[in-house]
């Protein structure tokens, strides 16, 4: 794993046009904002047709509050993006950054319980003429994912709490939660 | 005004959200002014979205029923955001940013009270205008915000 996380970041860190871009004054600022932009934008569209589902709102249709999850998912691509850009530009900040571990694998839980939410019970909870309340199964996953998305929020703005330090022997172990620097390289 | 940010910063609940390595001191207080941000500004986007045309199956009134929403966000940040104030009043309130940050968020919240009172009451134009003037307040209010660890000049006056 740890030599995993030292080929992604020379494979980002020879990504220099990006960092360039991103190390200009006004490279970093516009992206965290794009960032703060496109989390909102998710959190207010994909959030509310959680609540929905939890039976907030109940006079809306749950297939016509479904109408704001393509602006959901722009939000979600705007932060791809910029999350990207930021990952290009200082790539060991994060691949050896824990909470960005635990950040990934939130965002990765909440795309498989949406996934899950598509595949089982998205059509019953739509169709025409289909009840005000959702069942039990659709409110489960409403409630996880709302969770993740809060978690999502909180492990990034701990990043910074976590920032990783060049490794002090020993080595790191199965993953790296510090920089793995100049005498790993020299083995 | 130095004295007055002095006083401030020398104060323990200053010094302990400034200083304490617990996670529930900044770290805490960051993300939740970040979950507040999301839900204060991510439902004023939803109802801005809705008065613009998206999403136009929903019933344009019954987003009032996701207004509560936006305001325990609001309420999360005026809490969060003031004890940000307390551990560094010079960095904010010694940068211009700071106080078109507070403008645009009492813009914003000037029209989302209004849009609560009185959506119904508007033609489609004023409902457009006013969508995007929601939108651009509570956006301009987050780039501000972002702004504001970029653009400070004095960090303490202590």
């Amino acid at each position: 794993m740890v030599r995993f996380q030292m080929w992604l970041v020379t494979v980002f860190a020879s990504v220099k046009p990006m960092a360039r871009l991103m190390h200009t004054a006004w490279g970093w600022p516009l992206a965290e904002s794009l960032h703060f932009i496109g989390l909102s934008l998710l959190v207010g569209t994909v959030g509310l047709f959680d609540l929905r589902l939890l039976g907030l709102g109940r006079r809306i249709p749950i297939a016509a509050m479904h109408r704001l999850i393509p602006w959901g998912l722009a939000g979600f691509g705007i932060n791809a993006v910029s999350g990207i850009a930021f990952l290009l530009a200082e790539p060991d900040q994060y691949v050896y950054n824990p909470s960005f571990h635990v950040k990934v694998l939130f965002i990765a839980a909440a795309g498989l319980n949406a996934l899950t939410f598509y595949l089982t019970t998205y059509r019953t909870v739509t169709v025409n003429g289909a009840p005000v309340a959702a069942p039990p199964a659709a409110k489960a996953m409403a409630a996880v994912s709302l969770s993740l998305w809060i978690g999502v929020i909180i492990a990034g703005r701990l990043l910074t709490f976590y920032r990783p330090f060049p490794c002090q022997p020993p080595e790191p172990g199965f993953l790296a939660t510090c920089i793995p620097g100049f005498h790993a390289n020299r083995k | 005004m130095d004295p007055v940010f002095r006083w401030i910063e020398s104060s323990a609940l200053s010094v302990w959200t400034r200083e304490s390595t617990s996670l529930i001191a900044y770290p805490a207080i960051l993300s939740a002014h970040a979950i507040g941000m999301a839900l204060a500004a991510g439902v004023n986007a939803a109802i801005a979205l809705r008065m613009l045309g998206a999403a136009f199956e929903i019933p344009a009134v019954e987003m009032r029923r996701y207004a509560g929403v936006a305001w325990i966000g609001f309420a999360i940040n005026a809490a969060s955001g003031m004890l940000l104030l307390i551990a560094y009043p010079t960095k904010a309130l010694t940068n211009p940013m700071f106080y078109l940050k507070l403008s645009l968020i009492a813009v914003g919240l000037a029209l989302f009270v209004a849009v609560n009172r009185r959506l119904d009451q508007w033609t489609s134009t004023t409902q457009t205008w006013i969508g995007i003037a929601l939108l651009t307040s509570w956006g301009g209010a987050i780039v501000a915000g972002r702004l504001l660890a970029y653009t400070y000049r004095r960090l303490m006056a202590g």
